[in-house]
């Protein structure tokens, strides 16, 4: 009875913890345009996938803008976008047309007292933006002020989560919804329990609808960069509405561009429209010097990384660094004897990179290692079925590496034992001093789904 | 002031824990419990008040229940304290009973377990809603999850003898 009491106070005590943890954020609400090659820069260690995929998106976007995952990153990101969209039209009368129209908006289920501050915050955004107007750069200093300022934009944004919720509310056509809205808490439930809840993720259905009230009405369009590690050599892309798919971009109106990675949203610039051949000329060209130097850093890390032992022929993986640019088709896999040539050091997975922080919490129940027979093609499609199991701190991607991976984690020092799982050493126990819950990664289980099925094959697409 | 009666030996308070209480009032929180000030004193609930404690600083704020007719709990009034965080109203507030309670969902150092003041709540909710949410816990507790296991078994099983440990429970308090 003891310690039955013990372990419940334990828990509530883990569960207390984990609930009032905030993570540490860092970096401005919405950062300032930046030059998109810091991205392929801060995935240079990352899996090839990401590498290859990042090492493309300078081509087609210039910059981007990072946008603070707080929860709230979506709808910062689409806010930002359309009023940013609205200066770029520099239509003063326009905005004015905007702000009326949102104020005017019917916010339903809820009393004045909710959101009189938060549309009043609105509309003297757009008043300000308005009066700056003539001078696009003013109105954008306004833009990034106002969303920088975190009480202006707590209440920009939940006008936003209110807008989207009661057009879901009061749209007579809501059954196309209604699949993505679980069943058993309907509509109202919908609204209170995702749209509503401050720090909520925006989901596809809150994406749909704000594009449905936000954008619509200004034939605004959303195009989405997926930078996930699905097969490709480029992000995919996505727009709403699926109407504008596929059309170029000056038959459209202003579009938003969104890059997409699993939980975040960060904002994207494409390089200007090909008016000035001239200019061009000038982007790609330092764009790919650029280019050039971030291959030479890959190259020094892959060296530290391996003993120089790294069959190089993985540069060639990586679109850009010969010059011929996008487009390029995806390169077979390397041949079967690079493989075996192939000898990772034991690599210490406190090595800092973008995932190192979680490898403490990342490691999966513990498992005795068995000694691997030499790696052949044969033995790959085997093994790599159980490489789910014990996720590698670097993540190499099955579907580039599957060597890579398997051979990194059979030769990992395995660290975590249950009695350190359940220690206060572990920075996922509550009495850590630096506690940080585990977190569910989707994009994990999905992976971990990709390699044990059952054919064991790799995809090949 | 943390209470740790009920917390494991050796363990970290939970409030230290990333908590961001106590920053300085942002206007947001400020010019919203004003607003909630007025409304409470223009049109007031039946059977719950709340006001600022006093002290200047708008954050804190104390509130009364009275406990509703037919439950075990009807006659007794209940003092709460309500601890506003400077991101108002898109974070709950921290409310505590400061009145002794013996209540499935309270535990003994006033600490209240209903989901509006944790992972759902919204900025739709207000203080009055919430002594409004209070107020009708004290008739339907939610006994799936209770603070107070034997609270919890005994509602349903012992009328009386819950009766008399919510009466054993409770003792008023002056103000501090």
């Amino acid at each position: 009875m003891e310690s039955d009491r013990d372990y419940s106070a334990d828990l509530a005590a883990q569960e207390a913890a984990a609930r009032e943890y905030q993570p540490q954020l860092e970096g401005p609400l919405v950062g300032e345009r930046t030059p998109s090659h810091a991205i392929t820069e801060a995935y240079a260690k990352a899996d090839p996938v990401y590498v290859q995929k990042t090492l493309a998106l300078p081509q087609t976007y210039s910059h981007y803008r990072p946008v603070q995952g707080d929860g709230n990153c979506g709808w910062r990101a689409i806010g930002f976008g359309y009023f940013e969209a609205l200066v770029q039209t520099g239509n003063a009368q326009l905005v004015g047309a905007e702000r009326d129209r949102l104020i005017q908006f019917p916010i339903l289920d809820h009393s004045e007292m909710v959101y009189e501050d938060m549309r009043d915050e609105v509309a003297f955004l757009m008043n300000d933006i308005q009066a700056a107007m003539p001078d696009q750069e003013a109105a954008m200093d306004v833009l990034v002020q106002k969303f920088n300022d975190l009480d202006v934009a707590n209440h920009i944004l939940y006008y936003l989560r209110l807008l989207t919720s009661s057009f879901l509310k009061g749209d007579p056509n809501a059954t196309e919804y209604l699949g993505f809205i679980p069943e058993d808490i309907g509509v109202v439930g919908f609204c209170q329990n995702y749209l509503e809840l401050p720090g909520r993720e925006i989901e596809h259905v809150g994406i749909l609808l704000l594009y449905n009230v936000l954008l619509k009405p200004c034939a605004m369009v959303i195009e989405i960069a997926y930078l996930d590690r699905s097969p490709g050599p480029e992000v995919n892309t996505y727009r709403i509405p699926s109407e504008a798919e596929g059309r170029d971009p000056s038959s459209l109106g202003p579009v938003i561009y969104l890059l997409f990675r699993p939980d975040h949203y960060d904002i994207l610039y494409p390089h200007p429209p090909p008016s000035a051949a001239h200019d061009i000329q000038v982007h790609r060209v330092s764009a790919l010097s650029h280019e050039h130097q971030i291959a030479s850093n890959i190259q020094n890390n892959f060296q530290a990384f391996g003993d120089g032992a790294v069959d190089m022929t993985a540069l060639t993986l990586i679109p850009g660094v010969s010059g011929l640019g996008m487009g390029m088709p995806p390169l077979a896999a390397p041949a079967p004897s690079s493989i075996e040539s192939y000898s990772p050091s034991p690599q210490s997975p406190w090595m800092p990179s973008p995932f190192a922080d979680a490898i403490p919490i990342r490691q999966p129940q513990p498992q005795l290692k068995q000694e691997q027979p030499a790696p052949s093609r044969r033995a790959m499609s085997v093994v790599s079925q159980t490489v789910g199991s014990r996720t590698p701190p670097l993540r190499f991607s099955e579907y580039c590496h599957p060597q890579v991976a398997e051979n990194y984690t059979s030769h990992e020092p395995c660290f975590t034992t249950s009695t350190f799982k359940n220690s206060h050493f572990n920075t996922a126990h509550y009495n850590n001093p630096n506690f940080q819950p585990e977190e569910y990664r989707p994009e994990q289980d999905e992976s971990n789904y990709e390699v044990v099925r059952p054919t064991g094959k790799r995809r090949s697409h | 002031m943390e209470d740790i009666q009920n917390s494991a030996p050796g363990s970290v308070p939970a409030g230290k824990l990333g908590a961001r209480k106590g920053a300085d009032p942002s206007q947001n929180a400020a010019k919203r419990l004003q607003t909630e000030l007025m409304q409470l004193m223009t049109s007031p609930a039946p059977g719950v008040s709340a006001f600022p404690s006093g002290d200047g600083n708008l954050l804190a704020w104390n509130a009364t229940i009275e406990g509703p007719a037919d439950t075990p709990y009807s006659g007794l009034t209940f003092k709460l304290s309500f601890e506003f965080p400077s991101n108002y109203p898109y974070a709950p507030p921290t409310v505590l009973y400061k009145t002794p309670i013996y209540h499935p969902n309270v535990d003994f150092s006033g600490r209240i377990c209903l989901d509006i003041l944790k992972d759902k709540w919204t900025p739709a909710y207000n203080i009055q809603s919430v002594l409004l949410s209070l107020q009708s816990l004290l008739g339907e507790p939610n006994n799936a999850s209770p603070l107070n296991g034997e609270a919890a078994e005994l509602w349903d099983k012992d009328p009386a003898l819950f009766k008399g440990k919510v009466m054993d429970r409770h003792k008023d308090i002056g103000d501090d």
